[in-house]
């Protein structure tokens, strides 16, 4: 992290009208990205659910422009560029390199960083990084989400390595990749396509480097950060300083331990210490790592943190996210804790169910400081879901990913948000129309859960239930999930949201519980039973408008009976 | 004479533009616009237009009509109290969307707005999967019981959209027949009908933004074509969104086709300066009373997007994806800001000057169209700074009460500022030219387009009168101010081309199929297209009908839309056209995948009438000797300054600002630093010195 009393030495800045138009450009040249990946990759997961993150980088690795994607990957995506330059001293036009470990930068095995650098003549501009999440990446378990106590169980990994040399694809590379994956030709045409979307990056700074001249481009590239980082440190001003601490227990690693019933619980704790215009989060006192795959590298647990940080003190979202807006932020953990992930230690999980629960926390820990900025706890989860096996329709293999999206938590002036994307995510469901035509399922209810939004002053957002029907094979699937022991909380008064609930339906009737991480087989017929947390509430509901509560009643968000227990009022 | 006609209508004014078709010879009518049945104030201004240019109502080849009646209710929320029925299950597909959010970081944005409250929304049991079979039967006794909920609600209108109806409407065709026989008061929409396309939210969306919309345009359009059919005029023909018009018929089959009818005629119009003028870059710049809306033509393209939001949520005057409704239509990419002439100046309670978003509109108007309006708008202050003639506007049928415009800008904005009459002013012309300028960087500067590459083409009322200091704002180094201006937009709806877009779901690997498959739905397709440009007097001569197709890679998502050749389909043309999709995929994409099956997904028919396209020419009216009057501009404050009447300046004729050109209905305001220049054709464009 920078050195706050340190200025930096000041050349003298671009005419503000070029700046204004080369920021735009970076912006819309990473959104641009995004779109060709979208448009032309293979798998569900990536072409209508939108899992993956594009940025274009300065040529040290810090991201200069990030797309309108998934704020999980703000704190780890630089690090894949950097691992890149760190092994690579001679990097050449016609280079593109490919790597998934957590521990060269990556978040987990899924989420495969394709990294191409961009060229002017011979001078190195910075680079276009591509992370998409694969829907398979190996492992025994389709999907890659089994719970297994070692990274090397996880699946494929790849350190960085040369994909693409002058041009072109070195086969021996693709052979080793497509060998170890599941579907390998959905993986070769979202691979293709990741390739495209960097390609169109790339090209995008070359042109601006054209037009403007490399030179000012890079110094450009430079002043985006800058203006990042002094818009955030100017916001973090803004908030009162102070110490504040938060601790929250997860539901386990999917482990379950000889002779236990049940998964076991962990817990995390965190400090945060505002002062001036820079902020600590501490992790010191959280757990140590765990068995399973709940153990986060640090670059995941700062995602948690920059994505809370970024809402708190930017909510109405004016600040460019970039390298520059973290200057002002310091992570710390323990080595070896569940928020500090050591090689060998299994890590899927965490990427998304730590750093969801991550934001949440500093949340919690701000409310202290600074009650207004701040909402209560959101559904906390992915609620992660694969189906894999053979499409008896095709007879092909297929691997299915989603993730369902619960409730965003209430404000201190306004509702929380029914099923929606929350904090570190913004992926996309997946069109039922899509899923069926794709893989052997069918979804049999895709809902609103009346009653999950935590009670308040102002309510929490409404989880939401999913039910897949397995139709004419046994399906190998796996869940994600957390928040089904201790529910997300509410803030001021305001009551908790409804926890995870999952649930297995056999076809001779009978219904199976289950644990909310691990794998397992559905038979022919059988249902799998979602319902993704409700968020928090805000306020004590003895508060609520009653004009409010009444229009919730009539819409059923709120049934006759809910009112009654959570607002102790009668429904008229 | 052949005349074409077009009806604008804005906030403020109604305009009426006429066209010859053979000679190009332009007309324009301005009326005030009757917010309480907007049809009047139509009837006023084609009365009067067809006897000031002497025009035969039998002669009128094409009438031709923007509306805004379809935007204004969905952001003002004013649109039908419409159901929703679904496959049980899946009644919250409206509310649940795609579930991500509009913004990452905004920690108090809104829930999206959704058109259908939960109360209103229904299931019924049935389902048909992914390969088109009934896997559970339609349950009449389940619908039923939802017609007699949508009875007994009073509802206006419903939408169906059940799961896989596109690839097979058998249950959604019974569920709409059952509703149209036993509820027959109630509009129905089937998805089927409007959008046969995959995605069940978006299609449900398009189908519910039609059900939400659909009385409205249907009362709205039968009252107008009441009133043109008394003066004995043709049938109405509607702006579509994506800048070619469309039959009535098609309008209200399909109400979305109506979202941003009346920009999309301005910007039609833009483009055809550019076409005049050989410029193949311009950002269109509209300023009327209420609103002011900017969109971008590159290389003379229009710019239309395919992921239209409707009534989506303003973010720093910016429309959020994720906050509307998507619609599945082609739709003119434009931003747009509440910014017009009629723009209301005020102080806030914190002692801010602020201007807009409320507008005095037609009624009462500026106070310096003395009808009444005793608040301050832009156009008072453009009045007070001397942009604006002092005595009377559209050559002297609308007199400016000065006296009044003093008054409002004094006693509302000058006393409790603590300003004198002149900055009061200018503070409301440099506040309401910061949200217009914020507009026009949306469309270029946020899209990496450098406006200092473009020319901006400022019409509308209001248009030439600030564009050069949003020139300046933005250093757009040159301005186009077309003829005609104040009723531009109206121009651009006889001159665009009549046009139908036909669409028809049909999977198939292209290397399977059976051309003879293919050529019978193209077949049938282009009967139905040619018989419909027959009924619209199309002659065969300037009919045209093109095939496209939308193809994919099978494990694709999304497609990609390739021309496909006329003439009989066979195997070589089937193989043409795959190989043309390869190349379009890497164009666009970068690279191909040769070895792929390549899939057929939607085949497109557009059905154009083509239009001649005639030449703009306005006859000039009498000169009027040149004026003088003070007028302040920024950094030089109240200069003396030439006034000049626009009619009868010699085509090459060079006028050094600061100067003031004044027409019918707009005025060009040239500042110190700019100079402008008569060109052929009526047009004047502006340059910085």
């Amino acid at each position: 992290m920078l050195d706050v009393a340190a200025a930096p030495a000041r050349r003298p800045k671009t005419d503000p009208a070029r700046f204004a138009v080369v920021k735009n450009a970076l912006a819309s040249a990473a959104e641009e990205m995004k779109i060709v990946l979208a448009k032309t990759a293979y798998s569900p997961l990536l072409k209508v659910a939108g899992d993956y993150s594009c940025g274009l980088f300065d040529a040290a690795g810090n991201m200069v422009a990030q797309g309108p994607d998934l704020p999980i990957h703000l704190g780890s995506m630089p690090d894949a560029v950097r691992a890149v330059v760190a092994r690579f001293p001679e990097i050449l036009p016609g280079d593109a390199f490919i790597h998934n470990d957590p521990y060269h930068g990556g978040s987990h095995l899924p989420d495969v960083n394709v990294v191409m650098p961009a060229f002017y003549g011979e001078r190195l501009l910075g680079f276009g990084c591509v992370r998409a999440h694969w829907p398979d990446v190996g492992s025994a378990t389709p999907g890659s989400y089994g719970a297994v106590t070692e990274i090397y169980g996880e699946g494929l990994r790849l350190p960085p390595v040369r994909l693409y040399r002058d041009g072109r694809p070195d086969p021996d590379i693709e052979a080793l990749i497509f060998a170890n994956v599941r579907t390998p030709a959905e993986r070769r045409g979202d691979l293709a396509a990741q390739v495209a979307a960097n390609r169109r990056g790339v090209e995008r700074l070359a042109e601006l480097a054209g037009r403007y001249g490399a030179d000012e481009l890079v110094q450009i590239m430079d002043e985006v950060l800058d203006y990042s980082e002094t818009m955030m440190r100017a916001a973090l001003r803004t908030l009162p300083d102070g110490e504040a601490h938060f601790a929250d227990v997860f539901d386990g690693d999917g482990i379950i331990a000889p002779g236990a019933e049940a998964d076991e619980p962990f817990t995390v704790r965190l400090a945060v210490r505002k002062r001036g215009d820079a902020i600590t989060i501490d992790f010191t006192g959280s757990d140590r790592a765990v068995p399973g795959p709940m153990n986060a590298p640090l670059t995941v647990t700062a995602s948690g943190v920059y994505c809370a940080l970024k809402m708190i003190a930017d909510p109405k979202s004016l600040i460019p996210p970039n390298s520059g807006c973290w200057r002002p932020v310091t992570v710390t953990a323990p080595k070896g804790s569940v928020v500090n992930a050591e090689a060998p230690a299994p890590v899927v999980y965490a990427n998304h169910e730590m750093s969801h629960r991550v934001a949440d926390m500093v949340m919690a820990a701000m409310f202290a400081l600074s009650p207004h900025t701040v909402m209560a706890a959101s559904q906390g989860t992915s609620a992660v879901v694969t189906f894999g096996g053979l499409d008896p329709r095709r007879g092909e293999r297929y691997v299915s990913y989603e993730s369902l999206k619960g409730g965003f938590g209430a404000r201190p002036t306004k509702d929380g948000i029914n099923a929606v994307a929350s904090t570190i995510s913004n992926m996309m469901n997946t069109p039922v129309e899509i899923l069926e035509m794709s893989f052997p399922l069918r979804v049999e209810e895709y809902a609103l859960v009346p009653d999950s939004g935590g009670a308040g002053a102002w309510r929490g957002g409404l989880g939401v239930r999913r039910v897949w029907r397995v139709l004419d094979h046994e399906a190998h699937a796996a869940v994600c999930c957390e928040r089904s022991l201790v529910p997300p909380f509410g803030l001021a008064g305001g009551r908790p949201g409804a926890p995870m609930r999952l649930k297995l339906e056999l076809p001779d009737g009978t219904t199976r519980p289950l644990n909310s991480k691990g794998a397992f087989q559905i038979p022919a017929g059988g249902r799998l039973v979602l319902e993704a947390p409700g968020s928090g509430g805000y306020g004590p509901p003895a508060e609520r408008n009653p004009a409010l509560l009444r229009e919730d009643v009539v819409d059923g968000y709120v049934s006759e009976e809910g009112a009654r227990r959570e607002y102790g009022r009668e429904p008229d | 004479m052949a005349w074409r006609i077009g009806v604008d209508i804005g906030g403020t004014f109604t305009d009426v533009a006429l066209i010859d078709e053979a000679s190009g010879q332009i007309g324009v009518v301005k009326v005030l616009t009757t917010p309480h049945d907007l049809a009047e104030g139509v009837v006023a201004g084609l009365s009067r237009a067809l006897a000031e240019h002497a025009a035969d109502p039998a002669g009128v080849a094409l009438l031709s009509h923007a509306t805004t009646v379809v935007t204004n209710a969905l952001l003002e929320k004013k649109g039908a109290k419409a159901g929703f029925v679904a496959t049980r299950g899946f009644r919250d597909v409206l509310e649940l969307r795609r579930s991500s959010r509009a913004d990452l970081y905004d920690l108090f944005q809104d829930a999206p707005s959704v058109l259908v409250p939960r109360r209103w929304r229904f299931e019924v049991t049935e389902r048909i999967d992914a390969e088109g079979r009934v896997a559970t039967p339609l349950d009449e006794a389940d619908l039923d019981r939802v017609i007699a909920a949508i009875r007994a609600l009073e509802l206006d209108t419903v939408a169906v959209s059940l799961l896989f109806s596109f690839l097979n409407d058998a249950h959604e065709r019974r569920v709409g027949l059952r509703l149209r026989q036993e509820l027959p008061g109630v509009g129905v929409f089937l998805s089927s009908e409007i959008l046969p396309e995959i995605r069940e939210f978006e299609r449900a969306s398009t189908t519910a933004v039609c059900a939400y919309v659909g009385p409205l345009l249907a009362s709205y359009l039968g009252r107008l074509e009441t009133a043109a059919a008394a003066l004995g005029l043709p049938a109405w023909h509607v702006m579509g969104s994506s800048g070619g018009v469309v039959d009535i018929a098609e309008a209200l089959r399909m109400p979305a086709l109506a979202i941003e009818s009346g920009p999309a005629a301005g910007v039609v119009a833009a483009a055809l300066a550019g076409e005049d003028l050989g410029i193949a870059d311009l950002i269109s710049f509209d300023m009327g009373g209420t609103t002011a809306k900017a969109s971008l033509i590159a290389g003379g393209e229009i710019a239309v997007t395919a992921e239209y939001e409707v009534g989506g949520a303003g973010h720093l005057k910016r429309w959020l994806a994720g906050t509307g409704h998507p619609v599945r239509v082609p739709v003119i990419d434009l931003a747009e800001v509440s910014a017009g002439g009629g723009s209301i100046a005020w102080v806030d309670p914190g002692g801010a000057l602020r201007v807009g978003p409320q507008s005095a509109g037609a009624a009462p108007g500026p106070a310096a169209y003395g009808a009444g309006g005793t608040e301050p708008t832009v156009s008072d202050a453009d009045v007070v700074l001397g942009y604006l003639d002092r005595e009377a506007l559209l050559a002297g049928a609308l007199p400016i009460d000065l006296a009044a415009a003093e008054r409002a800008t004094g006693d509302r904005i000058a006393r409790p500022l603590g300003l004198d009459l002149i900055e009061a002013a200018a503070k409301i012309v440099e506040i309401v030219n910061n949200s217009m300028a914020q507009a026009l960087r949306i469309v270029s500067l946020e899209r990496g387009h450098d406006p200092r590459e473009f020319t901006l083409v400022a019409f509308g009322g209001a248009g030439p009168v600030h564009a050069a200091a949003l020139a300046d704002e933005l250093q757009i180094p040159e301005i186009v101010v077309p003829p005609a201006p104040g009723a531009f937009s109206a121009l651009g709806l006889v001159t665009a081309d009549l046009k139908r877009d036909y669409a028809r779901t049909f999977y198939a690997e292209i290397a399977g199929l059976d051309p003879a498959r293919l050529a019978a739905i193209l077949a049938e397709m282009e009967a139905n297209a040619a018989a419909m440009l027959t009924a619209a007097k199309i002659p065969p001569g300037r009919q045209a009908l093109l095939r496209a197709a939308d193809l994919r890679y099978r494990r694709q998502a999304y497609e990609l839309t390739v021309p496909m050749a006329a003439g009989p389909v066979t195997r070589a043309s089937l193989d043409a056209l795959a190989a043309a999709f390869h190349d379009r995929h890497r164009q666009t994409y970068g690279h191909a995948n040769p070895g792929e099956p390549v899939q057929l997904v939607n085949i497109r028919l557009t059905a154009l009438g083509r239009l001649k396209r005639p030449s703009l020419r306005q006859q000039a009216g009498p000169a009027r000797a040149p004026r003088q009057r003070r007028v302040w501009f920024a950094g030089s404050g109240l200069v003396a300054c030439p006034v000049l009447w626009r009619d009868g300046l010699s085509v090459d004729a060079a006028i050094p600002g600061p100067a003031i050109v004044e027409a019918t209905d707009s005025t060009i305001v040239v500042p110190p630093s700019w100079i402008a220049t008569v060109a052929a054709g009526g047009y004047i464009r502006l340059r910085r010195t």
